[in-house]
């Protein structure tokens, strides 16, 4: 019981809950404005990761400053890729009606694609890199300095987004978009101007995550998928397309992890997780953050 | 200039020289090994080892096939770390592309698969990186486990270990694969009547990303010992997250992942005092071979060896590398030898019995100033166990 109280229990969830945000971010970005199902998410994460490994091991830069080049590098690879694919598909509307297969289809290909130019580049070896592997002492919670940064950064972040879509001009345009596409399209919203920076924003928030995760993480080219189903959990929790409720998402699925596994035991993870997944799909398809007629 | 050319000319022609050797009588070796998907990082210093020997045989000239250097040629397949895909390529390595020798693949659910397939066309592998107490029941002949990490012994020298250094209580945090499930489903029996409580005993699924409400209460029971059966994803977050909560059991095995060379650059002299199932070290002097082999590769992949899978895949090769210059390249005769001889390897003297490699005994690895020692059983120990200094 006293561990169920303990301020170590709520850290490690905060951090852990932040990460989800983080990843589950781009992911439903690109599924709200476009109904596009990024199962390549983790992929981009993972060339994040190996952004800091050689930003760190070759150039000497620490993750703080790599991350920036991850967001760009992966910014710069989700305009491309819609560029070269979506862009046109998303223009015809026969090919509309059956997107979300689709593009699941496409985004599986271009995951295999990323696996394997991966692997054949940087070979199938684990990487790491000793990063800020300091304790910290917070009053009694202690906490590595990574997981610390980690959490700072990525709820920093989050925050930012969250801003964005609320306050500035570009980002009340994604949530039109989310909401009524065809009618902000109608209001003069340059939907395909939209549609590309929410790609390179779903796919820089992909890379930047990837960063943070090579600091307390082993890179490999094989490390994406668990994070892209772990997004996909957070999202169908949070709603499909609501930015706000795969936040909360996120924090609810770290919550189920840290403190499920302390009141009952570590062999019931999958289950509770998945068994949260499941009822939220028997009971409220919607997700918990939807009303039940937003859901396209 | 007309020097620069003639010497360039040469070369072709050497070359070329060469390639008509290769098509003449080069020996082919193939093998299948994960090379991408969920398996190929951990196939990854099996696969940089038989790169590396495929480098000497090079620079020695070619392969010593019963006294002649021949040159090799590979034949490479990625089996995508599909189980059900191992036994149809090694077919074909068999049957179409016809090789004379063939190497192991990664993992013990690919050389369980494959077995049957080299039952059937009666051709002999030396295996390597698998470990199970099933491989005892693959029918004896055409493969062979040069393992000294199987988990029925392993479980019992781990006992052993621990009581040799005066152990009363032991947390264990187990994850949910075969090879940690298999050492528990033994440890379990030899822990009783040993003196030794078992104060935590928890298991946990693949993928888990926390383990904060585990370990705090390994630091509440405060053990003397601590098995993390775990594999390197969940291994990393047992070291991050142990070192958060100061756990200072004084001996703390943590199983599979530290003799990885990124788990050393990850964590540095945090590894240190650290046990590890492991039976090789290049500490060891009477292994001949041992320190020329970790240097050589050190050199050759930029990072040092994996204590467990590198050294397991270089004495696979040598085995196979000394019964080819022996008896050259009939199976009936590489079976023979292989079966009755005794081997000279990087990790001793290796004799098989039916599949199983009887020589090695079971030992343990703990690292101490960045180096791997052997520091059980007493016979091969290279240090003795020390208790594990404060996380760093």
């Amino acid at each position: 019981m006293d561990v169920l109280l303990s301020g170590q229990l709520v850290v490690s969830a905060l951090v852990l809950g932040a990460l989800y945000a983080l990843v589950a971010l781009g992911l439903n970005l690109i599924y709200g404005t476009m109904r596009l199902l990024n199962v390549a998410h983790g992929d981009i994460l993972m060339l994040g990761g190996y952004v800091a490994f050689w930003s760190f091991t070759l150039l000497d830069l620490p993750p703080p400053v790599s991350l920036f080049i991850a967001f760009a590098a992966a910014a710069g690879f989700g305009a491309l890729v819609y560029s070269l694919i979506f862009r046109r598909v998303l223009k015809s509307t026969a090919v509309l009606e059956r997107i979300e297969a689709n593009s699941l289809l496409v985004f599986f290909g271009i995951s295999v694609i990323i696996q394997n130019l991966a692997s054949l580049a940087f070979s199938a070896n684990d990487r790491a890199y000793p990063y800020l592997d300091q304790v910290i002492d917070l009053g009694g919670i202690t906490l590595g300095a990574d997981r610390l940064a980690t959490l700072v950064i990525a709820l920093a972040v989050c925050l930012a987004c969250v801003f964005f879509f609320r306050f500035s001009r570009v980002g009340l345009a994604v949530r039109a978009l989310i909401q009524q596409r065809d009618a902000a399209a109608l209001v003069g919203i340059d939907t395909d101007r939209i549609n590309l920076l929410v790609f390179c924003l779903g796919f820089g928030l992909a890379g930047l995550a990837g960063t943070l995760i090579s600091m307390t993480e082993q890179v490999s080219p094989f490390i994406g998928f668990p994070f892209t189903i772990a997004a996909f959990v957070i999202i169908i929790l949070g709603g499909l397309g609501n930015l706000y409720g795969s936040l909360a998402g996120a924090f609810i699925l770290a919550g189920i992890e840290v403190y499920g596994v302390a009141l009952t035991s570590s062999s019931f993870r999958s289950i509770l997780v998945y068994g949260v997944f499941i009822a939220i799909l028997l009971l409220r398809p919607q997700g918990l953050f939807n009303r039940g007629s937003a859901t396209r | 200039m007309l020097k620069r050319f003639l010497a360039a000319a040469a070369a072709v022609g050497v070359l070329l020289a060469a390639g008509a050797a290769v098509a003449q009588d080069a020996v082919k070796i193939g093998y299948a090994i994960s090379k991408t998907g969920p398996f190929a990082p951990a196939a990854a210093s099996q696969v940089t080892t038989y790169e590396y020997w495929k480098q000497e045989i090079e620079a020695q000239g070619g392969l010593n096939v019963a006294g002649e250097l021949r040159p090799v040629e590979w034949v490479v397949y990625d089996d995508q770390s599909d189980f059900s895909k191992g036994p149809t390529i090694y077919e074909k390595l068999i049957t179409d592309d016809k090789v004379d020798l063939l190497l192991a693949p990664w993992g013990t659910p690919f050389h369980f698969a494959i077995a049957a397939v080299l039952e059937r066309y009666q051709f002999p592998v030396v295996g390597n990186s698998a470990a199970s107490v099933d491989l005892r029941e693959v029918e004896p002949g055409n493969i062979w486990f040069p393992t000294a990490a199987i988990p029925d012994q392993i479980a019992v020298e781990l006992v052993g270990l621990m009581q040799a250094q005066g152990v009363k209580s032991v947390a264990i945090n187990m994850l949910q694969l075969p090879f940690s499930q298999e050492i528990k489903r033994f440890l379990m029996p030899a822990l009783e009547g040993s003196g030794i409580e078992v104060v935590v005993n928890e298991e946990y699924a693949p993928g888990t990303k926390d383990m904060t409400a585990t370990l705090a209460a390994i630091k509440d029971a405060a053990p003397d010992a601590i098995l993390s059966l775990s594999y390197p994803p969940d291994s990393i977050l047992f070291m991050n997250q142990s070192r958060e909560l100061g756990i200072e059991a004084p001996f703390q095995l943590v199983m599979i992942g530290p003799t990885a060379a990124f788990f050393g650059k990850m964590f540095g002299e945090a590894r240190d005092g650290l046990v590890t199932v492991g039976h090789w070290t290049p500490e060891n002097e009477e292994w001949e071979g041992a320190r020329a082999f970790y240097e050589g590769y050190t050199e050759f992949a930029g990072e040092e060896p994996d204590y467990l899978n590198s050294a397991l895949a270089y004495m696979s090769l040598e085995i196979l590398e000394q019964a080819v210059a022996e008896v050259g390249l009939d199976r009936d005769a590489l079976r023979a030898y292989i079966s009755s001889e005794t081997h000279q390897t990087i990790n001793g003297p290796v004799k098989f019995d039916g599949v199983q490699n009887v020589t090695t005994p079971t030992m343990f690895l703990q690292f101490q100033d960045g180096k791997a020692q052997v520091i059980w059983p007493e016979e091969t120990a290279t240090a003795e166990w020390i208790p594990k200094p404060a996380w760093r």
